[in-house]
């Protein structure tokens, strides 16, 4: 039953595309509409730069010297908490602060 | 009783060893570095603690605040002790503030399959994750001065820390692993 239920979540989930959340100078925001779930890093960043240029992302103020290159792309698979695959851009965290 | 074991007890770690206090499990801290004063604006660690041992201090100061005991090592994690270090955990939280010695608890818990929780932050206080192994890839260094030098993110770092005890506690209690990605403004379940 819970094989049955979290296949249901992967197809639905595939068939929805994959939400966008980025995080830029401390501000967070996700992309207006979802993305393929296989699209390509060099696809996403491209995205990913022009929508924030263009402040095209709610939550985050418009900057057109946006640059993404130094940043982690992270893919996040669906799960029973959240129900959507994730694709996540975030600044690098070397640190634990110790 | 289960044992909850904190590496690295700087401005994450001594933080989420503060909120762990009232769990039903032995904490084990384990960190081989000294309390400066500048640590102070930004760690769970007080002037009194200026000069001692990062894992003395704290263990003090639980014990002077909550009456809590905890095991401490003064040690740096590395290949040579890592079996004897974190033998026998329930849990593993990794707040440390290097990649090879991430590299080296990744690598124990994966061959011996024990939970672990990785917390780290971003340089510019932008960001904080709380990420179980299985999803977690250790960032290469970036640029930019640690989070903790100045007290500026002291509010960022506790909201992560309390994101990962909170992790960590969920897990304890139901088996249940919640990540968290943390920017300023908000927090998304990963």
């Amino acid at each position: 039953m819970e094989n049955q239920l979290n296949q249901d979540i992967a197809q639905t989930a595939l068939n929805a595309g994959a939400r966008v959340n980025i995080t830029w100078r401390s501000m967070n925001g996700d992309l207006p509409d979802p993305v393929r779930v296989d699209a390509s890093d060099v696809e996403l960043r491209a995205m990913i730069t022009e929508a924030v240029r263009t402040g095209s992302v709610p939550g985050i103020a418009a900057d057109p010297r946006a640059d993404f290159t130094d940043f982690v792309l992270d893919r996040f698979a669906p799960t029973v908490v959240r129900p959507y695959h994730l694709i996540a851009i975030r600044p690098k965290t070397p640190f634990g602060a110790s | 009783m289960k044992r909850v074991v904190i590496v690295g007890v700087g401005a994450l770690g001594s933080h989420v060893a503060m909120f762990l206090r009232n769990i039903d499990a032995k904490l084990f801290a384990i960190d081989d570095d000294r309390v400066e004063q500048r640590n102070v604006a930004s760690q769970f660690h007080g002037k009194t603690g200026v000069g001692k041992l990062k894992v003395q201090a704290l263990q003090q100061t639980l014990d002077f605040f909550f009456r809590l005991r905890i095991d401490i090592s003064h040690s740096r994690l590395c290949d040579d002790n890592v079996e004897q270090l974190l033998a026998g955990a329930s849990l593993v939280i990794d707040c440390v503030d290097n990649g090879a010695t991430r590299r080296v608890i990744q690598g124990y818990v994966r061959r011996v399959g024990m939970p672990c929780l990785h917390g780290a932050l971003a340089a510019d206080g932008s960001f904080g994750r709380a990420i179980w192994d299985e999803q977690f890839i250790v960032d290469d260094a970036a640029s930019g001065a640690a989070t903790c030098e100045n007290g500026e993110f002291l509010s960022f770092i506790a909201i992560t820390a309390a994101q990962i005890a909170h992790a960590a506690n969920v897990y304890l209690k139901s088996g249940v692993r919640n990540g968290f990605q943390i920017a300023p403004i908000r927090t998304i379940a990963v």
